[in-house]
């Protein structure tokens, strides 16, 4: 489970609406509460496949870096990434499975048009061989 | 040297949980060759089959990828910091 303030989804999916027609990237911060990862804030990330920006992501490694520096010693972790899909379904692409870790919630925003159609978060299964969809919980 | 070396989150169930170990070595290589030799596995997710850093971790000393100084030849300095970075990437 995913758990995430509505405050903290709406920065995300300004993000995605605002690079639409191409992908976003960024990084979920927050922590573990028992089996559910608590988003307590948001990090947009560069997207360096600037080549195929409008179907693939490529997380700028220094933004990541430099977000891990900032955490470092304080109660928050990197505990997942989010990523838009322009014009394309909120599900995870073989692409997607390619590139994944497990341990992280992965938070996908499909963008019709420019507009946010949908929002699911997902995980890789303990095998590390498939996407599971977890349960996206949004407190207002 | 002796260095920090930050692990990140899918890598820490072969460190026991650990975000941060410490190691002394003169180079990344002889750094990751020691954490392989206390956390078995954690080379194989590291390595690919010709010895090399696998294309989808970026590692870092400091506030340098290793691709831009010696790659696993980087020499590294007491204080110094090796971050581990999963690759990110995906797509529609």
């Amino acid at each position: 489970m995913l758990r995430i303030n509505q405050s903290v989804l709406e920065e995300i999916q300004a993000h995605m609406r605002e690079t639409y027609p191409h992908e976003c990237c960024g990084l979920i911060i927050g922590g573990v509460e028992g089996e559910a990862r608590v988003a307590a804030t948001s990090r947009r990330c560069g997207n360096l496949n600037t080549e195929r920006a409008a179907d693939r992501y490529e997380l700028d490694p220094k933004d990541m870096l430099a977000a891990q520096r900032e955490l470092d010693g304080g109660p928050w972790d990197i505990i997942g990434i989010y990523h838009s899909h322009p014009d394309h379904p909120s599900r995870p692409s073989q692409t997607d499975l390619n590139h994944a870790w497990p341990g992280w919630s992965y938070m996908i925003g499909s963008v019709d048009k420019g507009v946010i159609a949908s929002v699911q978060s997902w995980e890789l299964d303990p095998a590390g061989a498939k996407f599971e969809e977890e349960t996206l919980d949004v407190e207002s | 040297m002796s260095v920090n070396v930050k692990i990140p989150t899918p890598l820490r169930t072969l460190t026991a949980g650990k975000g941060e170990v410490e190691v002394e070595a003169a180079t990344v290589e002889e750094a990751f060759q020691k954490l392989n030799a206390e956390y078995s596995g954690l080379g194989d997710r590291i390595f690919d089959e010709s010895g090399q850093v696998r294309r989808f971790i970026n590692v870092f000393v400091n506030e340098d990828n290793i691709k831009d100084k010696d790659n696993l030849a980087t020499a590294i300095r007491s204080g110094d910091t090796i971050s581990i970075l999963p690759s990110i990437a995906g797509g529609c």
